[in-house]
């Protein structure tokens, strides 16, 4: 038992963005808040810097990459480069753009959130609200496992996928998803659902609630918060995974990354390089735009779920 | 709660889960620690010659890439480490000032948000040789300085280091910030008014106190550093020559271009090796925090 509490606190330490928010007095400026102020400024323009070359290369023509002034703005702003990566940009031997694997990422989302959240919802569930004898060892075997390094465990699944007749398609990489997920959101899952007093569970017995009964009635409207943190957890780190695209997923079912990798490093002829920055803002969108809407939320689910790396 | 009805929902529940953890997993790791003391190449073979076992290993550790690797791992943790130390700055800087807290932490968060694809791709851009900031920093007249990082061996891992802490900081600053926050106020409060300086302040006291924030953090940039394979990706596929491999590009290149089963896995399980030395402190530390914490208690 002493071993669970080292997941419990790993992952209790690391899920603590969540201070209150105080009213805070107005304080006058001083000198020092100037020189700090300034300091900060330095340090936020410096990161937005890649943004910002990105965004403006992709707009420009190709004639004005070639003056080299990088960060200058477009002379004449032009769709041109968007419209060529999301249309007919190569990758590898295919020119029909990013708009394939963007929708290749798409269609391997939905399934992989539905298996690795469903697992490891009931199995936290399990876990923590039940009398399992070996609970503990179990989730001790579930925190090693959330360690392991991919390539110890690549292969194998390689020939479980080719097995089960799904590897080199978009279901390969989604079970691969949800298998490689399983072990962090079931720690999660039982992080959360261990806090839930036991007065409730039996009173919910009592009433001769079974297992499922009470999952469906009780557990599962209680799970609001952090099934939303662990789907953005998970939405971004599936739309962002490449290893794992790129090893499962064959000809048919690569993601957006993996076209985007082959984009901007195999290149033939000349290199386009303002297809190249649009293509990589296309995908950097739609996990930009989850973080700019819920950044809270996702900060509190990239912390919870930091052992993932 | 043994009810007899259900007394065995809960174990069927869980069926799938063990089902996963025992075959994609454990089976998997043995799988892996097997085939490394075979001969397979492209295949796998199940013979083991146990005249020599380690033949793997023994060519593995003459190899030069996988020297270089080892050595590019710990060139990448130590210039990693660098988010820390600057994510504990910024995050002193925001929680000092309190002015514009929520601006300046979406900003320097963002990069996380985004796929080390991404930002290998923006960087790799950026240390562009024909158009990049070379280009342009010679054409305000700056000559003399060399910023096409990507194109030698001696400093493309600089390159690769700079994105790291680029995209990381900013998760090293929301945890410091965290663990800042959960400090007790009156410290600043007797500091002041024992006159204490702001910079003996943080390092003796403040500093010490976040030890455990600091482990975390530590412990998380290692685990990161092992499995860093994107980025590498991305920003010079292994090159200039061999000059950027570190572990896990090794492993996967052995097994996709090399075709080496045998030896893909030997590396494998020195990867693995590895994150059991980092990983282990954890187990430790944490034990030892259990056995505080319950001192405290009773």
């Amino acid at each position: 038992m002493s071993e669970m509490t080292v997941a419990q606190r790993a992952g209790a330490e690391i899920a603590v963005d969540r201070a209150p928010f105080f009213p805070r007095k107005k304080k006058t400026i001083t000198g020092r808040s100037i020189a700090v102020l300034i300091l900060l400024t330095i340090c936020a323009l410096f990161f937005c810097i890649p943004l910002y070359v990105v965004v403006v290369t992709s707009f420009k023509t190709m004639d004005q990459i070639r003056e080299g002034a990088m960060f200058a703005l477009p002379n004449v702003w032009t769709l041109e480069a968007w419209d060529h990566a999301w249309n007919s940009a190569c990758s590898g031997i295919n020119c029909n753009g990013l708009k394939v694997g963007f929708w290749n990422s798409v269609a391997i989302l939905f399934p992989s959130l539905i298996l690795s959240i469903g697992i490891s919802m009931i199995t936290g569930y399990a876990l923590a609200l039940w009398n399992v004898r070996w609970a503990g060892a179990f989730l001790f075997i579930l925190f090693i496992c959330a360690f392991v390094p991919f390539q110890i465990i690549m292969f194998p699944l390689i020939t479980m996928t080719a097995t089960l007749k799904i590897y080199g398609s978009l279901w390969g990489v989604a079970v691969i998803h949800a298998v490689l997920a399983m072990p962090v959101l079931t720690l999660i899952f039982r992080n959360y659902y261990k806090d839930i007093p036991q007065e409730i569970m039996s009173a919910a017995v009592m009433d001769s609630g079974s297992f499922w009964n009470i999952f469906t009635e009780i557990i599962l409207p209680m799970s609001g918060n952090i099934l939303i943190v662990v789907l953005i957890l998970q939405i971004t780190s599936i739309w962002n995974d490449y290893l794992i695209g790129v090893t499962f997923g064959g000809m048919n079912g690569q993601p957006m990354t993996v076209n985007l990798a082959n984009l901007i490093t195999i290149s033939t002829g000349t290199t386009r390089y303002n297809d190249n920055m649009a293509a990589a803002l296309l995908t950097a969108i739609p996990p930009l735009v989850i973080y700019f809407f819920v950044g809270k939320l996702f900060v509190q689910g990239i912390t919870a779920g930091a052992i993932k790396g | 709660m043994t009810f007899r009805w259900s007394r065995w929902s809960p174990q069927l529940a869980l069926v799938p889960a063990v089902v996963v953890t025992l075959t994609a997993f454990i089976g998997a790791i043995f799988w892996t620690i097997y085939l490394s003391l075979t001969r397979s190449r492209r295949l796998p073979e199940y013979e083991i010659d146990w005249s020599e076992w380690g033949r793997q290993y023994e060519r593995l550790f003459k190899d030069d890439a996988w020297a270089i690797s080892l050595k590019n791992l710990i060139t990448l943790g130590i210039g990693s480490a660098l988010a820390i130390v600057f994510g504990f700055i910024l995050a002193a800087m925001i929680d000092k000032e309190r002015r514009g807290e929520s601006i300046f932490r979406t900003v320097f968060l963002y990069p996380l948000a985004i796929s080390l694809i991404v930002t290998g791709a923006a960087w790799r851009w950026i240390f562009n040789p024909e158009f990049g900031l070379e280009h342009f920093l010679h054409s305000i007249g700056l000559t003399w300085v060399n910023a096409s990082w990507l194109a030698t061996g001696e400093t493309a891992m600089w390159a690769i280091i700079l994105a790291s802490v680029w995209q990381s900081s900013g998760f090293y600053m929301a945890l410091m910030l965290a663990g800042l926050k959960s400090i007790n106020s009156e410290i600043w409060s007797a500091a002041r008014l024992d006159g204490v300086s702001l910079w003996r302040l943080y390092l003796e006291i403040i500093i010490p106190m976040m030890k455990f924030t600091f482990v975390t953090c530590a412990i998380l940039l290692s685990l990161g550093v092992i499995k860093a394979y994107d980025v590498i990706v991305a920003m010079t596929n292994g090159g200039p020559g061999q000059s950027t491999y570190v572990p896990a590009y090794f492993t996967i290149q052995a097994l996709s271009a090399k075709g080496n089963l045998g030896y893909a896995s030997a590396a494998a399980v020195m990867m693995l090796a590895i994150t059991a030395v980092i990983f282990l402190p954890l187990v430790l530390l944490t034990a030892w925090q259990q056995k505080r914490r319950g001192r405290a208690t009773t």
